[in-house]
Formats: structure tokens, C-alpha cells, sequence
């Protein structure tokens, strides 16, 4: 008889066989192994990027959240993230959090920290919270306040993760990039390896969370992009040249739930498949860029969402090679479309959308492919008609 | 102290869950993630400062076509592992995290 000698297996050092070994099991039997839970909309910054409205209308009591993560535990989640909105702006907090580590769920935080204080941070290691994910736009306190619009709010920050730190917490920094940052990133990079502290770079600014546009006038172009995808240390937005050892440096998306691996085989991602989000609500979605509503935890059990909604069973029977263009597409490698921007952005969850296209062309292009053409753009430009030639040089003077 | 005279309980600062059967356990500190197969896995769900090595080998007795000497010297053989890990802790010394306790 054997009783299997443990395996250690590193789940913080990227992806690891007996990660994906588990991430594959859990995707197979659709288990919920990850939820990212917003415990609230409200913050104590306001950036620019934000794709949420900051008002309460009615979260969750602490009550019904201690009830959720008593039906998640029965669900078999086992990596719980918290995240917001500023979650330090709960009051119960603690209280939630105390629960979390009752019923052994690996928790990890995201936060602004403005609010961390020495006591809180020995009190979350206390209780065995992993990971504290903060949000830094930049090294430049000009630039980092001026996209939070808290004056003073990056020294507070910063001086929240030596605290952290001391506490043995792993910390790292998420830096979404947007035109107001951009040029910051090679500080936050330095920043980030001076704190010792691992960190993601992430382009993804998304419409608001009810559909409103103006957050996307924060993005960065494909172009624009170029300094920061032909940065060597941030190896993760190049697919070929994913090191499984290397550190957890990547550019990607903030709402990761760091356990995509090739366990998700022809899926586009983990949401609905081993993933979920739950709004501070009660709402549960696929992910937190998925807003597609599966049911809420104020009418249904979470089993009975998680095993019955329509709407999951829809986002799950997605099949990347099934996708009506994006199959067919010669550069599809280099793309990281996300199904919750193609319905947000193209109105269509299988469909292509412009954004993915445009980066997956850069990317493309940056690795020396000659043909770099999306399939949506190689089929737009197929159905449109050749210009005539006495208005092509019109035009091409006028552009002169 | 042997592995086989201690009452052992699980470190109350890991995260675990069992999924499809197997105790898949993380170890905060070090961000480390273990899992044990579904044998392994029995013996994780009786260590709860309680049962006696005897007691867990028994089980597995029951449970398993396995003699009563090689289920004891497996089990202690098992619990030396998770002990060098830091996985479990004799059951009189655990006062673990405030707030990460079993249920």
C-alpha cells in the first residue's frame, strides 16, 4: 500500500505540473476552485480608469457573506480572493476574513492600503492570508495621485508594503497601464524589484461594469504599448517564451486568477469553467469581465447557481476552435482575447473583437511574423470595395 | 518523540480542500502547494488532534486490503513527511493561527 508522499509543487513560481494537475481536475468536473468576491463597490480613491460606480446599494450583510463562504467551502473552493472597491472600507473585515481561514480557504487580498496599519497587517498574517495584491500606477507621486485623485495617496501606499512585508506577506504589484501611466512603467518595475516584491503590468482598461465607455479612453494603443512588450523582464506577454520557472512577472490581466495553464486545453479561460465572480451583491458571474448575471446568492444556494444556471452552461460550452472568426485566425497565438470584452466590446461572447486584434497583431509583428492580419481585419478588408484610383489620390494628397 | 506515539492535527495556518478525493493543501508562508492521493488523503481527514496513529492505521485497515502492521508503518511513515513539512503539528502544541481553526 502506498499512502503517496506529499508533492510539494510551487503554486506562487508559475505553472507547475501539480498545479496544472489540480487546475485540471477542477476544470474537468467544473468544481469552483477560484472566486474573486468584491466584498464592496465603495473606495477611498477615485481613478480615472475605474470601471466601477464606488455607490452601496445594498451589499451583502456580514451574515450573508459568512453564509456564502459556508457554500463555498461545501462547493470546493479552495483559492479565495478579496477584492473591491477598498476592501479595508468593511468594517467587518476581520470578521470575514477570520471566517475565510476557518473554513481553510487560501486567501489573497486586493487593496489600495491606504488604510494598513501595523496592527492590520500582523493581524492578517495572523490569520494566514497569502497574498496582498496592491494597485500602484507609478514610482512619480504626481502621476500615481493624479489617476487616484487622493493627493498623498502613493506615499501612503508605499509605505503600507514594508509593513506587509514584515509580517512575511507576500506582496505584489498590480499596475494597470493607461495613457496617465505609461511612461511610468520601467519606474514601477524598478520600484517593485527594489521592494523585492513580484508585480504585473496589465493594459487591460475595461468599459464600467454597466456597460458605460469612458474608461476606454484611458487605453494605451497597440503602438504605444511597443516599450513595454519589448521589455525582457516582463517575458509573460510573449507566448513563446512562457519560462514554467520563471518568477511571477507577467503582463496580463489584473482580474487574473493566476491559475490559467494549458489544463484549459480548447477553453478560453478559466471563467465559469473552475472560476467565478461574486459582486458585493451577491451577484455571481462568470468573471468579474463577464458580466453576464448567473443568479444571486440572495434567492439561490451557490451549488444550485454554480450546477443550474443557463448562463453559465452557455459561457462553458464555449470552444476556442469553435470561434466563428477567431479559429480561423493565423496570429491567434499571440492573442489573449477574453470572452467578456468580446461581449462587452463586439456584443458577441464568441465573436472577435478590435481590441485583441489590434495587440495581437503587435505582438505578432514584435516575433517577425510577415503576415500579421487578424482574421477579422483579413475578412473586413476582403468585404470592402477597392477604392478608385482618382479618389485613392485624393485622399493619399490629402493626407500628404 | 516518534510519529507513531504523537495524536497529530493539521497546521492550522494551511489552506486546504479535498477535490475529487485528494487533500490539496497550500502552505501560506511559502506559498507552496502539496497534494496527497486519496489514501494519503483518509489519514489527512482524521487528524484532528484527536485520533491516535493506532486509530488512523486501523481505519485504514478497514477501509483498504492492508495488514495492520504495514497500514501502522505507512501511516507513521506519512506523518513523518507531513511533519518535516510543517504540514501537522502534535495536537498539544498547535495553537496555530488565531481564527484558523478547524470548523
Amino acid at each position: 500500500m502506498s499512502l503517496a508522499a506529499p508533492m510539494p509543487g510551487g503554486c506562487a513560481k508559475g505553472p507547475t505540473p501539480l498545479m496544472d494537475g489540480v487546475v485540471s481536475r477542477t476544470v474537468r468536473r467544473h468544481l469552483p476552485f477560484g472566486v474573486h468576491f468584491d466584498l464592496t463597490y465603495r473606495c477611498n480613491e477615485r481613478c480615472v480608469h475605474c470601471y466601477l460606480d464606488h455607490e452601496d446599494y445594498g451589499e451583502l450583510t456580514t451574515a450573508e457573506i459568512l453564509a456564502v463562504l459556508e457554500q463555498l467551502a461545501e462547493a470546493g473552493t479552495l483559492l479565495l480572493t478579496f477584492s473591491g472597491g477598498e476592501i479595508f472600507l468593511r468594517p467587518d473585515l476581520f470578521e470575514i476574513l477570520e471566517e475565510a481561514r476557518r473554513r481553510h480557504f487560501d486567501v489573497s487580498l486586493k487593496t489600495n492600503a491606504l488604510l494598513v496599519t501595523p496592527q492590520k497587517a500582523a493581524r492578517l498574517r495572523e490569520l494566514g492570508v497569502r497574498r496582498v495584491q496592491i494597485s500602484i500606477y507609478s514610482d512619480d507621486p504626481a502621476v500615481h495621485d493624479a489617476v487616484t485623485k487622493v493627493p498623498g495617496s502613493l506615499e501612503r501606499t508605499l509605505a503600507a508594503i514594508p509593513l506587509l512585508q514584515a509580517e512575511g506577506l507576500h506582496v505584489k504589484i498590480a499596475c494597470p497601464l493607461m495613457t496617465e501611466n505609461l511612461a511610468s512603467f520601467p519606474g514601477v518595475l524598478a520600484l517593485a524589484e527594489r521592494l523585492g516584491v513580484s508585480y504585473i503590468f496589465d493594459p487591460t482598461i475595461t468599459p464600467m461594469i454597466d456597460g458605460n465607455a469612458e474608461p476606454l479612453a484611458h487605453r494605451v494603443s497597440g503602438t504605444e504599448l511597443l516599450p513595454v512588450l519589448q521589455e525582457p523582464k516582463l517575458r509573460g506577454c510573449r507566448p513563446e517564451s512562457v519560462d514554467a520557472s520563471a518568477l511571477p512577472v507577467s503582463v496580463g490581466s489584473a482580474s487574473s486568477s493566476g491559475i490559467e495553464r494549458d489544463a484549459y486545453d480548447d477553453l478560453p479561460c478559466s471563467a465559469g469553467q473552475n472560476t467565478c465572480y461574486i459582486s458585493p451583491y451577491g451577484d455571481v458571474y462568470p468573471c468579474v469581465q463577464l458580466p453576464v448575471a448567473a443568479g444571486n446568492l440572495r434567492r439561490e444556494r451557490f451549488a444550485d447557481i454554480w450546477s443550474g444556471s443557463a448562463a453559465l452552461e452557455r459561457v462553458r460550452a464555449v470552444r476556442q476552435s469553435q470561434l466563428p472568426v477567431c479559429s480561423a485566425c493565423s496570429i491567434r497565438k499571440y492573442c489573449e482575447r477574453c470572452p467578456g470584452l468580446a461581449l462587452m466590446e463586439g456584443g458577441d461572447l464568441v465573436g472577435a473583437y478590435e481590441r485583441a486584434c489590434e495587440l495581437a497583431e503587435v505582438k505578432a509583428r514584435l516575433d517577425g511574423v510577415a503576415d500579421a492580419v487578424s482574421e477579422l481585419h483579413r475578412r473586413q478588408r476582403a468585404t470592402q470595395p477597392p477604392m478608385p484610383f482618382a479618389e485613392s489620390a485624393a485622399s493619399a494628397a490629402a493626407a500628404r | 518523540m516518534s510519529a507513531a506515539s504523537t495524536v497529530w492535527q493539521r497546521n492550522p495556518v494551511l489552506a486546504w480542500r479535498e477535490i475529487t478525493g485528494s487533500a490539496v493543501i497550500i502552505s501560506p508562508a511559502e506559498s507552496v502547494m502539496h497534494e496527497l492521493n486519496g489514501t494519503g488523503s483518509v489519514v489527512w481527514r482524521m487528524l484532528d488532534g484527536q485520533t491516535t496513529v493506532e486509530q488512523i492505521a486501523a481505519r485504514l485497515c478497514t477501509e483498504f486490503d492492508v495488514s495492520e502492521e504495514t497500514a501502522l508503518q505507512d501511516t507513521s511513515s506519512l506523518l513523518e513527511e507531513l511533519a518535516a513539512l510543517k504540514l501537522i503539528l502534535p495536537a498539544q502544541a498547535a495553537g496555530g493561527a488565531k481564527g484558523a481553526t478547524a470548523p
